[in-house]
């Protein structure tokens, strides 16, 4: 929270003498003012030869602290949004769907999870083409400079059936023009690109055909583990508050947020996912990722679903 | 909270949170010297820190500019133009026709390729002649560009460089002599000794160097602009011996290779990392994998070398475009080439 000191250029009741009040009663900063006994406060301006002035920069405050919050729904409100706004985008493959219970789901966040060339980035890389052929943008962030065009528009392709070559490529440009892909490669990066998209996001007049409905991230365990651990809790505070502002981003704006993490060995040489046990509660949805050695069929389980039971399991097919 | 984004270190970033500063608006309102006072710091680190708020406070409240633009959000490309782009770039050749075949091309720049295999099957080999095939001019189908090697285990043998290179002009002039019958541009230019001048030779000693190395890449690609090849032999091998603290060793393979990617991304060059393998338990099966496996998500793509009877083959594990395929492939006196046993198959080009 702020000092006081830097709302008067705002907020011109916050003058000096209001400081000067506040000071005297022991608060500097906007959190000081909430902690402190308004009621007595009040009083004590009541007291003071400014009071009228006095009540106003209280009242003005006040206002302020109460804009800022989000508003309040009750339960009623929070199913008609999901009824109406939250919407299921498919995945491209019906069984990967069938898992999640139809596919991603806006609003969520969504983690693969596994071990090395198990699957995740070409489920990834097959999601982002089925959203954008669906009429949707899709924003790509890759850390490893893995997304391949070339990949994408074999998905297309598959998917097209038959058309005339010159179509072909029509369609190929106006998909692959609503696939945006940023190369990131540290976590601040990565914050940067996420704050643009949430104040473009509020600012933005929606296209149907601009309209964001997939926001994947590829892979956010390699931004995270450079400054997981060590020597303070920064690297955990960044985890967090990035899984937080993902989270926020496809509530507020109805997307559907996925990310890739990889897996580390366990106890007994056990693998299990990366990013700890604090992430573990970050994701609405995990699916654990893994593929035999030499083979082209990929294992996909349901480690955490919030509406259906886990420890569901599916194979698919890695077609190229 | 804001504050905890931005890039400063861990005890400015608590005496900011102390003295009441967690937003960035708060940060970026404030005067320098203000600043200063609150948290009891040089008035030059007070400005350097107002900077970087206002900066990401302004990257924050950026008006989008009148009119369409594609990109909901600035600094990113359309998967469209992308693919128009590797349309143009070309690929480092191997030498071996099947290996370039599976590999749709050879080695593509802008990726970060990791390369693993047994001893004696060939890594070294495989970066030597990427070493001088990326040195290649235009002209015959390369890309005309220097090299950096970073050799980690002093397996770098100039004698052979010497060989494979001139081994490789040989080709470059039996190639001319094939396809430009008339005898202006039969003469290839280049000696074996311009392919070593070309070769940036790096030995490091000790983890710390290699990460210092690797951070001072950035700055010397930069005034050799025309390096198109970063070879890293064996990326992983100071780290496997006398690491007491395991998650500090995480920490820094997992920024080694977020920095390779970046300059990989940056200069579109190739980056080649070799490993070494390991053995691995699973199911009641022994099976090869590459060193410090868990670290190993951070390539683009991996090739793994093995013996199959008697012939060295590569197999692509892992890549977000390629085919999953495997090639047979030899190391003969003159370099990497086609297997022998295959070599009849191969037609004369």
């Amino acid at each position: 929270m702020a000092p006081l000191k830097s709302l008067e250029k705002e907020y011109p009741l916050i003058d000096s003498n209001f400081q000067s009040f506040c000071s005297s009663h022991g608060i500097f900063s906007v959190e000081d003012f909430l902690l402190h006994d308004l009621d007595a406060l009040i009083a004590f301006a009541d007291n003071h030869p400014t009071s009228q002035t006095l009540k106003q920069g209280i009242d003005q405050l006040l206002s302020t602290i109460d804009a800022l919050q989000p508003p309040l729904l009750n339960g009623l409100q929070l199913l008609e949004d999901a009824q109406r706004n939250k919407h299921v985008l498919l995945t491209g493959c019906e069984r990967i769907d069938a898992l999640l219970g139809g596919g991603l789901r806006e609003g969520q966040l969504t983690e693969l999870v596994g071990p090395s060339s198990s699957g995740k980035t070409q489920a990834c890389l097959l999601s982002a083409s089925t959203v954008a052929k669906h009429n949707s943008s899709v924003i790509y962030l890759d850390t490893g400079n893995s997304f391949s065009p070339q990949r994408i528009a074999s998905f297309v392709g598959q998917s097209s059936g038959h058309v005339f070559d010159n179509q072909v490529d029509h369609i190929l440009k106006k998909v692959l023009d609503r696939i945006i892909c940023y190369s990131v490669f540290d976590v601040y990066q990565m914050f940067d690109v996420l704050h643009q998209l949430k104040s473009n996001l509020r600012s933005e007049i929606v296209k149907s055909n601009q309209h964001v409905r997939l926001l994947i991230v590829d892979s956010i365990s390699s931004l995270i583990t450079p400054i997981l651990g060590g020597s303070g809790p920064q690297g955990h505070a960044l985890m967090i508050s990035a899984g937080f502002l993902l989270k926020k981003l496809a509530h507020e704006n109805n997307i559907a947020v996925l990310v890739t993490n990889h897996v580390v060995g366990g106890e007994d040489g056990i693998s299990k996912p990366a990013l700890g046990e604090s992430w573990k509660s970050v994701p609405h949805v995990r699916l654990l990722f893994s593929r035999d050695f030499g083979s082209n069929v990929c294992h996909i389980s349901v480690l955490k679903h919030p509406s259906m039971a886990s420890a569901r399991a599916a194979s698919s097919t890695l077609y190229l | 909270m804001e504050v905890g984004m931005l890039p400063i270190s861990a005890s400015k970033r608590g005496k900011l949170l102390a003295a009441g500063y967690t937003t960035l608006d708060a940060i970026a309102r404030a005067s320098p010297t203000h600043l200063a006072r609150d948290i009891d710091v040089s008035d030059s680190e007070a400005s350097e820190i107002l900077s970087l708020a206002t900066k990401a406070s302004s990257a924050l409240e950026r008006e989008r500019p009148n009119g369409t633009h594609t990109a909901v959000v600035g600094g990113g490309q359309t998967a469209w133009d992308m693919l128009n782009e590797e349309k143009f770039s070309s690929c480092i050749t191997t030498s071996c026709v099947d290996l370039d075949n599976i590999l749709g091309g050879g080695i593509k720049c802008k990726e970060v390729t990791e390369i693993g295999g047994v001893p004696g099957i060939g890594k070294t080999q495989i970066g030597i002649q990427l070493a001088v095939n990326v040195q290649i001019p235009q002209e015959y189908g390369g890309l005309g560009g220097k090299a950096i090697y970073i050799d980690t285990e002093g397996s770098f043998m100039v004698e052979r460089v010497l060989q494979i290179a001139e081994a490789c002009i040989e080709d470059m002039a039996e190639y001319s002599h094939q396809f430009h019958k008339d005898f202006q541009a039969c003469d290839v230019k280049v000696h074996p000794n311009n392919i070593l001048e070309n070769i940036f030779y790096f030995r490091v000693c000790s983890y710390t160097e290699q990460i210092a190395l690797i951070n001072y890449l950035d700055k010397f690609i930069m005034e050799n602009k025309d390096v198109k090849i970063i070879i890293v032999d064996s990326v992983t091998f100071h780290f496997r011996q006398d690491f007491d603290d395991m998650a500090l060793r995480t920490r820094l393979l997992s920024e080694m290779a977020l920095k390779l990617m970046k300059l990989a991304k940056k200069f579109c060059l190739a980056i080649v990392m070799l490993n070494q393998v390991t053995t691995k338990y699973v199911e009641g099966s022994f099976q090869l994998t590459l060193a410090l496996g868990n670290w190993s998500h951070s390539c683009t793509n991996r090739i793994i070398l093995f013996w199959n009877g008697n012939e060295r083959h590569a197999f692509i594990d892992k890549s977000p475009s390629l085919k999953s395929a495997s090639a047979p492939y030899s190391v003969t006196t003159r370099g990497i080439r086609n297997s022998t046993s295959s070599s009849k198959r191969i037609k004369m080009m």
